[in-house]
Parts: C-alpha cells; sequence; structure tokens
C-alpha cells in the first residue's frame, strides 16, 4: 500500500484551523451507525461539505488536489476535480503540468491517468456541455468521439508523448501508462505521432528485449490502424517485421515475449507458420545435434548464438504446430516431449494438445 | 510427498543475454526456491509443510473486521466495500461464518454505502462506481439474507439499473463511474451484480459480447479496453447499430490476468444472450473469441518449478499470489466450458468429500485439468501463507486482505472443479413455466439463471497437496461466491423455488 504523501496537507494547518474554510460544514464519515471494518484515518469531512453544497471553486481544486495526495484512488474528488475545473474554466494545460508532477509519485493509479485523458478530450474537442467528452451517448452527435483535433494539438501530443516515455524510464511495463499512450495515439490519429513510434519500441526493446509491453506496443503501432501512410504495402511491412523479430528471437530464444509476437503477426495476416520452418528448426535441436548441420550464413534465417540455451521450448511448439496440419504423428512426438521431459509444467496443456489433434485423425484401417 | 524424484529447480534460461526482466526473473526464482520442499537446506532447519494455516489467516481476517484496518489502508478508503467483501469471502472460502450480531454490522455499513441514485459507492459520500457495486452486492450475498433488516430487500435494483444504463456507451463498454474510465473489470462487475440480481435485459447488454472480443490481443489474452474511436458512425438513427463491423477497435493495453478472468467471466454471463444470435445474420454476425489462444496463453503464464509453479499476471513478469484467481480461475472456466456437462449432482455433506477425493498420489490419474493444479497449490501453501497469518503475493512481502482472498479463491480453484451440469441446468429452466418466456426479457434471464447455476462441483474429482485437512471450499467461478449463496441470491431475486441439489443424491 502507498505511503501517505510526502508533501502535502500534513505541514499545513488542517483544514479545520483555517478561516477561509469556516463557512463549511464538515462531514463525518460514518453517520449513524457501528460501521464494520472501518478506516482510522483522518476524515475528508470538508471535500463531503463541499459536494453536498455543490460548491464549484478554486478553493476546491486546492481541496481535491489534498485529498489526491493522501489517496490518489479516491476517484469522487477526481471527479469533482475534473467539473470544478470545466466549471470556473480553469487553465487545463497548468493541470496538466501540476499532474506531471504527481504522475511519478502515483504511477501505477488508474485515476492519474484517466484525469490527463478527460483533460486532453477537454482541450482538444471539447465535449457538449452536459458530457464526458467521451462517447457519450447522449451527444447529438458523435463529434466528441470523432472530431479531428486542431493543429495545435500535434504539438501537445508530442509533448505528451514525451511525458509518458519519461514516466516509462521509471517503469518501463507499467500498464495504465502503455494502455494510455495507446489511447492517446489513437484519439489524435496523426500520421506523424505514429511515425515515431516504431524507433521508440525499438529503443526500448534494445533495452529490454524481454519487455512484452513493448512488444505489446509494436503490434498496436504496426497492426492496430488498419492501414497506415507509407505503410500501404503490407507485404513489405510483413516482411519487415518478421525480419526484426528472427533477428530478436536470435539473440535471446528463450523470450516468450517475441515469439509470441511472431505467432502473432503470422495469425494477423493469414501467413502459414510453415513458412518459418527452416528458421525455427535449428531452435529445436541441442548445440550437439546442429554440429552436423551445414554452416551458412542465412541472413534471413539468423541461427541461435553459442549461449543460447537449446532446445528451446517455443521453438519445438511452434514446429508441431507447423505439424498439426499435415503430420501430426510428429507434433505428437514433440508434445510428447515436452509433456514428459522439456516442460512438464505444462505436461496437462500438452497432453490437452494430443488428445485434440488425434481426435481429428481418422482410424488407420 | 509424491513418489516421484524431486524435480531439478532449473532457472529459466537466459541464453547469455541478460535484461533487466531476466535480472528480475532471477531474484525472484531465488527467492522462491528457498520455499520448495526439495530444496537442500541447512540440517537444522524443518522443510517446509503443507499445512494450510487455517487458524492464523481466520485471526488476520478477523482484526480487521473488528479492530478496523490500519491508517496505512488510506489508500483503500474508496475501496470499503473490496475491504468488507475479501474478509467475508475469505471467510467463506476458510468455511466460518460471521455471528449473526457482525453480520448485522456489514449490511449495515454496506446499505449506508449505497448511493440515493443506484449503485454502491466506495466509501460513505462518494460516487457510486460499479467495482464498489460489484464488491458490496457479493459481501451482501455473504452476510444479508430476504426479508427485513437482511439488506437484500433494502438494494434499489430500479435505481441500479438506471445507473447501470447511465453509464452504458455506444460501444458495447461501459463507464466505470460518471466520467471514468471504460475496463473490463468494470464490465464484469456489473453484469456479475446484473445477474445476481436479476437486472439483465436485452437492452442493458446489447453491443457488450462484440465489445468483450475486441479486447482479446494477438497473445489470446484480453487488455483492459480497446478504441472505439475510428469505428462509431456519425449521425446513427435510433435502432440502428453505433458500431461499423469493419472498422478497427484495437485493443488498449496489453493481455493481462486480471483483465482476461474479467472479460472470459463476462463473456460466459453472456453466452445465454450470445446464444440467442439469429443464426445467420449479416447485420448481426454472431461474435466469438479464440478460446484456445486464450488457453496458450494462459497455459504458458505459470511459471517454473524454481517459482513454485505460480502464475504470472503477463508474459514475461513475476509470478503474484492474486493470479492463483484471476489466472488459474480462468483456466479453470475453460475446462467448464470444454467440460459441458458434469456427472451426477455435488454433495457437500463431509463423509462423502472424503470417499470422494483423490489423494496425493492420484494426480497422474486421468483428469481434465488444462494446468499444474498441484503446482499451484504448492505455490500458495509454501509460497503464499504470511508466517503472521494472512497471504501474499511473494515472499517477503507482507500479507493483505486483497491476496489473502485472491490466494484463498485461487487454492478454491486448484483443488475443486467446478463446471456446468447439463441435468442441473434442465431442472433450474424447469422453474419458468412456458407461458412466462413468452417475453423475451423473462427468456434471456430464466436461460442465464439455469446456465449460472448449473456451474456445479464436480463429484469426486476434488485434489488436496497436504490431504483433505487442506480443504477451503469450492467457489462459483464466475462470481467469487460459494455456489450456495449465489443460488440463494439469485432464487430470492429471480423469485424461483429452486430445488435441492442433495435432493437426487438423497433419492438414490
Amino acid at each position: 500500500m502507498p505511503d501517505i504523501a510526502g508533501d502535502g496537507p500534513e505541514e499545513q494547518p488542517l483544514f479545520s484551523e483555517r478561516p477561509d474554510w469556516t463557512d463549511v460544514t464538515p462531514v463525518p464519515q460514518y453517520e449513524g451507525y457501528n460501521p464494520i471494518a472501518p478506516i482510522f484515518y483522518t476524515p475528508q469531512y470538508y471535500f463531503r461539505g463541499i459536494v453536498k453544497t455543490n460548491e464549484k471553486s478554486e478553493r476546491v481544486l486546492e481541496l481535491t488536489e489534498a485529498i489526491i495526495r493522501l489517496n490518489p484512488a479516491h476517484y469522487s474528488a477526481w471527479q469533482y476535480r475534473y467539473h470544478t475545473l470545466l466549471a470556473i474554466k480553469a487553465p487545463l494545460d497548468a493541470e496538466l503540468k501540476l499532474m506531471d508532477s504527481l504522475a511519478v509519485q502515483f504511477l501505477k493509479t488508474y485515476q492519474v491517468w484517466h484525469h490527463r485523458r478527460l483533460i486532453l478530450t477537454a482541450i482538444y474537442s471539447p465535449p457538449p456541455s452536459n458530457a464526458s467528452g467521451l462517447n457519450d451517448p447522449t451527444a447529438t452527435t458523435s463529434s466528441s468521439a470523432k472530431s479531428k483535433p486542431s493543429p495545435e494539438s500535434q504539438a501537445a501530443a508530442r509533448t505528451e508523448l514525451a511525458f509518458i516515455t519519461r514516466v516509462l524510464m521509471v517503469d518501463a511495463k507499467n500498464y495504465h501508462t502503455w494502455s494510455y499512450r495507446q489511447w492517446l495515439l489513437a484519439f489524435f490519429d496523426d500520421v506523424h505521432l505514429w511515425e515515431g513510434e516504431l524507433g521508440f519500441v525499438e529503443r526500448l526493446l534494445e533495452e529490454d528485449v524481454r519487455n512484452n509491453s513493448a512488444w505489446h506496443h509494436r503490434f498496436f503501432v504496426v497492426f492496430g490502424r488498419g492501414q497506415l501512410q507509407g505503410e500501404e504495402d503490407r507485404v513489405a511491412v510483413l516482411k519487415r517485421e518478421l525480419s526484426y523479430t528472427k533477428d530478436q528471437i536470435a539473440l535471446a530464444p528463450n523470450n516468450a515475449s517475441a515469439w509470441n509476437y511472431l505467432r502473432g503477426i503470422l495469425e494477423r495476416t493469414g501467413t502459414s507458420f510453415s513458412n518459418l520452418r527452416s528458421f525455427v528448426e535449428p531452435y529445436t535441436k541441442t548445440h550437439e545435434d546442429r554440429l552436423g548441420d551445414e554452416e551458412i550464413l542465412d541472413l534471413e534465417n539468423p541461427a541461435p548464438s553459442a549461449e543460447a540455451e537449446l532446445p528451446c521450448v517455443a521453438a519445438l511448439e511452434f514446429l508441431a504446430d507447423i505439424y498439426e496440419k499435415d503430420a501430426v504423428s510428429k507434433s505428437v512426438e514433440i508434445w510428447k516431449r515436452l509433456a514428459n521431459e522439456l516442460d512438464t509444467m505444462r505436461k496437462k496443456y500438452w497432453e490437452y494438445r494430443i488428445k485434440e489433434a488425434l481426435k481429428d485423425v481418422p482410424v488407420q484401417s | 510427498m509424491s513418489d516421484n524424484p524431486s524435480p531439478i529447480l532449473r532457472p529459466t534460461p537466459t541464453d547469455g543475454f541478460p535484461s533487466l526482466t531476466s535480472l528480475q526473473q532471477i531474484a525472484t526464482e531465488n527467492t522462491l526456491k528457498n520455499r520448495h520442499p526439495s530444496a537442500a537446506l541447512p540440517t537444522d532447519t524443518k522443510p517446509p509443510e503443507a499445512v494450510l494455516q487455517r487458524n492464523q489467516h481466520i485471526q488476520f481476517l478477523v482484526r480487521n473486521l473488528i479492530q478496523g484496518f490500519p491508517a496505512r489502508y488510506t489508500s483503500q478508503d474508496a475501496s470499503q466495500p473490496w475491504l468488507i467483501f475479501w474478509t467475508l469471502q475469505g471467510f467463506s472460502v476458510l468455511g466460518v461464518g460471521l455471528d449473526e450480531k457482525n453480520k448485522k454490522r456489514a449490511v449495515e455499513t454496506l446499505l449506508g454505502l449505497q448511493h440515493p441514485e443506484g449503485g454502491f459507492c466506495g466509501g460513505p459520500g462518494q460516487a457510486p462506481h460499479l467495482l464498489p457495486t460489484y464488491a458490496a452486492t457479493c459481501a451482501l450475498a455473504n452476510a444479508g439474507q430476504p426479508g427485513e433488516g437482511g439488506g437484500w430487500d433494502a438494494i434499489d435494483r430500479e435505481k441500479m439499473y438506471d445507473f447501470f444504463m447511465s453509464l452504458k456507451q455506444p460501444d458495447g463498454s461501459f463507464l466505470v463511474t460518471y466520467d471514468g474510465e471504460v475496463d473490463v473489470r468494470g464490465i464484469y462487475c456489473l453484469l456479475a451484480v446484473a445477474t445476481l440480481l436479476n437486472l439483465l435485459t436485452p437492452e442493458l447488454i446489447a453491443g457488450t459480447p462484440e465489445f468483450l472480443a475486441t479486447c482479446q490481443t494477438y497473445e489470446g489474452g484480453f487488455g483492459n479496453a480497446s478504441f472505439p474511436g475510428w469505428a462509431l458512425r456519425d449521425d446513427v438513427a435510433p435502432g440502428e447499430p453505433a458500431i461499423d463491423p469493419t472498422s478497427p477497435r484495437p485493443p488498449l493495453g496489453e493481455a493481462h490476468g486480471g483483465y482476461s478472468f474479467c472479460a472470459l467471466a463476462s463473456w460466459v454471463l453472456l453466452l445465454p444472450y450470445i446464444n440467442s444470435y439469429p443464426t445467420h445474420s449479416p447485420s448481426l454476425p454472431k461474435p466469438s473469441i479464440n478460446i484456445h489462444s486464450l488457453l496458450r496463453w494462459l497455459a504458458h503464464l505459470q511459471g517454473e518449478a524454481i517459482e513454485l509453479g505460480g502464475f504470472k499476471g503477463r508474459t514475461n513478469k513475476l509470478v503474484d499470489g492474486c493470479y492463483s484467481w484471476w489466472v488459474g480461475g480462468c483456466v479453470g472456466i475453460i475446462e467448464g466450458l470444454l467440460a459441458g456437462g458434469g456427472v451426477g449432482v455435488a454433495d457437500e455433506s463431509p463423509e462423502n468429500e472424503a470417499a470422494g477425493e483423490q489423494h496425493d498420489d492420484g494426480w497422474d490419474d486421468v483428469d481434465d485439468s488444462l494446468y499444474n493444479r498441484k503446482a499451484l497449490q504448492e505455490y500458495i501453501l509454501y509460497a503464499g501463507q504470511h508466517p503472521a497469518g494472512g497471504l501474499v503475493d511473494k515472499p517477503p512481502k507482507p500479507a493483505d486482505a486483497y491476496h489473502t482472498l485472491y490466494d484463498l479463491s485461487g487454492l478454491s480453484a486448484a483443488q475443486h472443479r467446478v463446471i456446468p451440469n447439463s441435468k442441473r441446468e434442465k431442472e433450474l429452466l424447469a422453474c419458468w413455466t412456458e407461458d412466462e418466456v413468452k417475453d423475451p426479457v423473462e427468456g434471456l434471464r430464466r436461460d442465464t439463471f439455469a446456465y449460472a447455476l448449473s456451474w456445479l462441483e464436480e463429484e469426486g474429482a476434488s485434489k488436496y497437496v497436504g490431504g483433505a485437512q487442506n480443504r477451503v471450499n469450492a467457489t462459483h467461478p464466475l462470481f467469487n461466491l460459494t455456489v450456495t449463496h449465489a443460488e440463494n441470491m439469485m432464487a430470492h431475486f429471480y423469485k424461483r423455488d429452486v430445488p435441492s441439489r442433495y435432493r437426487t443424491k438423497l433419492s438414490k
């Protein structure tokens, strides 16, 4: 559980001691009953008082900030803050800057990221007066969902992407951060923003080739959008992706992220796994078994390095999937080896694959 | 232990190519491997025992309930119903019940969190939110009952339905609260509550199966949401679909165990609705998800022997006890889908439990598990239990209420098989007359009721690492309530007299 935030209202006078808050009636946490599992901490009496009177003012921003610092998951305070910002027409870019300083502390909280999304949406596609700006079903048109952001928005989106990049330096796999980056790219849908992403992903994968969040982002950037400007040649795109992925597998073959990506792009493009047979086969053997193989430098099919731990389970799985179509007995042989020797934790799963594959095999006469 | 030789605790291969991920993985393996029963320990150290420290965990939960949570739980102030649910459901799994006085206090506290405009809030005076709504409803299933002071009839179902509809989005998703985010956890919470409280209508769930399908990633698991903007149509006339099915709606966020559980459980709760789609309708194509790629991804999330077979939440991340439920439970749901109807009706009386169960050496007998249940139980027993009571993510982390529940629920899911029973489903369908289901909404409710409550513990299929002393109660894989609690609540809100699950057994 996160500790109470370092700098915040602890070092300032309590709201109960401030003359500018005497007009608000504080509302206690538990009214009139003996609660089970009560939480003992300084109650946010004043927030409840403000909510009761529906006040929207500058001091509400101060109050909600104090609450958020104590409890960044206090979704009602965030919600109320958002409405207050809109109601008093506070400068939203200043709000983003304030959020920058909170984000690193509260990285793992949904609300920090969602608030940014709301602010960005409010700046760049102002909602109808009664809506949140996000696919509001009461909107008479879906203008809030589909409107193209204004020209200044590209610069703002770049700033936001740069901010997200800084946060990812601290925690390269933060789930909300990545999900937010994907939303941002899709929302602005600006070709100039998309085109920087492949380079960004490659930098992260260079730092850590096992960063699954980065691989997922790569898939989003390359395949999430249907067709991007400059990416119309899907054959060339697939060739590039296969080449890149094979190179990463060659660096560290026991990397589930790279194999999942490989399988994913083949499935997405309807490409047969058997096309990758020559690449995969060397990874399914031990180093000793490979000694007999000819040493051909094949740039299209990078071979495992001397340090690779072989045979690679994921490569064997891949080969079994290739065989499943027309040589199922070979698949079964591999699955048995995985179940009993090489990947025994997943014995039940491999036995299931055997059972399912044999179901479809016609009985030999 | 078993008669198998001790497994070699092989570290995850790094191919001579370290990265931050592999370094963190090694650090975790170095901590966990010492908990393995085959680990070489100094001669004066007792080997770890596979014993569930039931009383210690009960005391851990009781302390929180009665004394209150320590100040460091401030961060959970917007999650008060969750603290109550985790605690009460923890008790149910451990087989203890609250006394009447504390049940009343629980009910009062929970009702104090109901919002006047419908739904439940994270704390008094806060806004209603789908997640605390689920937690409060399930806590009420545990502690409440029908009638005066029981709490169930004080739930304002009409307002709750209006609250749900106010959050509905054109792409079939729901915001979690006003101006909140969209994510599949919220959808699961809404569907579980709507199923328990008899609030389902086609109007409520239109487009939701399609949305869920868009959250499946190339890895096979599910992310937290998908992007609707490119597919939303302009100027949609009433009754027309708001979404262009040919436009991409890419998933946001990588495949994740928690979201995958929520997506699959949601999907299964929606199966009666999905199965009602017309067979050939180009304007309303039947949505589908890829169970096989989901299963593959889930199976690969189980850690190696050196990690004691716990589950990770994402590819290339670390094992964590709570994924025992989210991921282990998710595989359990798939086992249920693939198994279809079971055999016979589960009997919960203790003597029959002992007679029907397998012992440790029965693990290799033919069974339909799709993951290593024995290893998952070992993770929870050897690594998940905190010496001072409560359960954890992984040692040496402290225990907390969330991990206590989900480690225990995961243990339950690994011990028991709870799968659909077609005989039971037929019995439950028969609780409605033909006349009643002439109304299609009532037909949907009947089908949902019968299907959801057809998931029963499979007789004789339970297995306990460490023996029957470690037995915990079975949980309903779609709700994380006991089958009894789910059944009692639903029977009340659907107004049906449900035939006893034991009747068939007794009449033999």
